[in-house]
């Protein structure tokens, strides 16, 4: 396993009148984050929100190409990310304790954060496909070029790290400074993940390692 | 954090327990009991609170000290306004080194002013200014602000510092507006209002009048000889003595300061000092030893002399004698004056914050209660006292937004 300090390379807030982030996605053009009873569209060339969405957002946000998917309570919503009209919901996996979601290859991937699980579901019927163990608490997830990513968040400790999503076993981890959270993971497509800041309300972008 | 228990918390912070309820009412995970406890204390179900956060404190992980330690503040808190002041501070302490540790410094903070709030409740405003004073000054999110600046109005209006007092109630209120929790507003306007209602009674020449906070402060630059009921002590310029310990002189000289400048008769002194209703030799004899003490005593402030009839003070310093009196002279004033914020007290805080015995606070709150003039519930250890309730008396309880922040 590589283990190395994150890279933090800018960040983002925190502002005003958002005490947290819980999720964050993003669309090509914009990182999308969850504060509460809003989803924000912050663009990452210039730093400020261009738009938000009021929508319930209580854990992680994902992205398929046209909607958004955003966990409120026990459920998961899609929702036309150009109207802001909610379209349809299905329950969430972890009935609650959901954390992350992303989307890859057709499917969900939420995070179960005291389970410490990662669960692969239908995104409409909401059935769990398979479940991934981690060995921390879940919190945010990507997949980028094939690559399963996820945060961890246990007691102001925090890393992020990629894993065998066959195995569950860690394949390489990225520590964040003592103190930090993340909530909520997105890969740009790039060299760049966005990660939330939890109660700090902000977003922080760090580097992904390069492959040889 | 997970999804619900944001929901829940979000919930619980725009103070819709209930909500939060509906959220996790079936959920045993540790965010969820915690949560559930939270609800449960601003519900007022204060028992119950306790249980559940305890559970949720031994259900965080050996990696969760942080929110192990919120829960410990959250429970010190409920014994605060439970009155159960018995509570290992210990453990308070330890939560709030670890919330510094890990940077979570608004509610150490809180837990700092947990530990203040205490310390004032048990008259130790010494203490309670240091502890505040270890905190320095953090800037702290507005309901936390609210609470410092009640422990700092709380030490004002004990060491009888009514514009600092209302200097700092005033800060109290506009948090509050910031903070924009009723419950928060509500305490600030009920603790402002102990300085616009009758704080004293004067005495003086027969005649009395109520008397107001700041009135009382003024008294202590004035150039009266004072006999303060408050302190049980006689007073004039910089010299004081007590008597704090001698009950019977200070009858004595209470009653000589209220018929002053007339003397008062040896009938009515005996009546006033020994309770006793037929006054015969050996009384009158009694009072002798005891006038004799009373001077010794007083010497350095006054002569007391006697008169045909009795007895009378003749101040040296002064042409005015005054007696500070108690609002309402009841019997046991002092528990009277505890139970009066409304909440439930249990025997044995009131005998620490007393300073007294639990027997005779026992005894005198049996007394009390036939009366009347207060009452009980539960058995046993987990009996508490209160005065009969006042409607809309806010709990004090005001842990919720900043125990939430992950």
């Amino acid at each position: 396993m590589k283990r190395s300090a994150a890279e933090i390379v800018r960040e983002y807030g925190p502002f005003a009148g958002i005490e947290a982030v819980h999720g964050v996605t993003y669309d090509g053009k914009h990182v999308w984050f969850a504060s509460g009873d809003k989803l924000n569209a912050l663009d990452p060339a210039d730093g400020k929100i261009a738009r938000s969405i009021d929508v319930a957002a209580h854990a992680g946000t994902a992205f398929d190409g046209r909607h958004l998917f955003q966990i409120a309570e026990d459920r998961i919503q899609k929702i036309d990310a150009a109207t802001g009209k909610v379209l349809g919901t299905i329950p969430s996996p972890g009935a609650g304790g959901d954390s992350g979601l992303a989307w890859a290859e057709g499917s969900l991937w939420v995070g179960q954060y005291r389970e410490r699980k990662i669960h692969q579901v239908d995104p409409e019927t909401g059935k769990i496909l398979r479940t991934i163990e981690s060995k921390r608490f879940v919190t945010g997830v990507t997949w980028v070029d094939g690559e399963l990513w996820h945060g961890t968040w246990e007691n102001e400790e925090s890393d992020v790290r990629r894993i065998d999503p066959e195995t569950g076993k860690v394949l390489e981890q990225l520590d964040l400074p003592a103190g930090t959270g993340v909530s909520g993971l997105e890969s740009d497509g790039g060299d760049q993940f966005f990660c939330g800041g939890g109660g700090r309300g902000n977003v922080r972008a760090i580097r992904r390692p390069r492959r040889s | 954090m997970e999804s619900l228990i944001t929901a829940a918390a979000r919930a619980l912070e725009a103070g819709d327990p209930l909500g939060a309820l509906n959220r996790i009412a079936l959920r045993n995970d540790a965010p969820s009991l915690a949560l559930r406890g939270i609800a449960m204390a601003q519900l007022g179900d204060l028992a119950k609170a306790k249980t559940l956060l305890r559970s949720a404190a031994r259900a965080f992980g050996p990696r969760e000290a942080v929110a192990r330690a919120r829960c410990v503040v959250a429970e010190a808190e409920i014994a605060l306004v439970s009155r159960d002041l018995n509570w290992p501070m210990k453990a308070l302490a330890a939560a709030r080194a670890t919330l510094e540790k890990h940077g979570d410094l608004a509610n150490a903070a809180h837990a700092g002013h947990i530990e203040a709030r205490r310390l004032l409740l048990l008259g130790r405003p010494d203490e309670a200014e240091r502890t505040l004073a270890e905190l320095g000054a953090l800037i702290l999110p507005p309901a936390s602000q609210v609470v410092r600046e009640l422990v700092v109005a709380g030490i004002a209006i004990r060491r009888l510092r009514t514009k600092e007092a209302r200097a700092a109630l005033g800060r109290a209120a506009g948090a509050a507006h910031l903070a924009r929790i009723p419950a928060l507003a509500a305490e600030v306007e009920s603790a402002s209002l102990v300085l616009d209602t009758p704080a004293a009674r004067l005495i003086a020449r027969g005649k009395e009048r109520p008397l107001l906070l700041g009135e009382v402060e003024a008294l202590a630059a004035s150039k009266a000889l004072v006999v303060d009921t408050f302190h049980y002590s006689v007073r004039n310029g910089g010299i004081f003595v007590s008597l704090g310990t001698r009950p019977v002189l200070f009858a004595l000289a209470r009653h000589l300061a209220q018929s002053w400048p007339a003397d008062v008769s040896r009938e009515a002194l005996i009546a006033a000092a020994f309770r006793a209703r037929h006054a015969d030799e050996s009384h009158r004899a009694r009072l002798r030893v005891e006038m004799g003490r009373l001077r010794a005593k007083l010497k350095p402030l006054a002569d007391v002399t006697a008169t045909k009839q009795g007895f009378a003070l003749t101040p040296h310093k002064t042409r005015d004698v005054l007696v500070l009196a108690r609002p309402i002279e009841e019997k046991h004033a002092g528990i009277l004056a505890l139970l009066s914020d409304g909440e439930p007290w249990s025997s044995s805080a009131l005998a620490l914050a007393l300073d007294t015995s639990a027997r005779t606070v026992q005894r005198a709150l049996d007394e009390l209660a036939r009366s009347s003039k207060v009452q009980f519930f539960g058995h046993g250890r987990a009996r508490r006292w209160m005065t009969p309730p006042v409607p809309g008396f806010p709990t004090g309880l005001l842990l919720p937004a900043p125990l939430l922040k992950t």
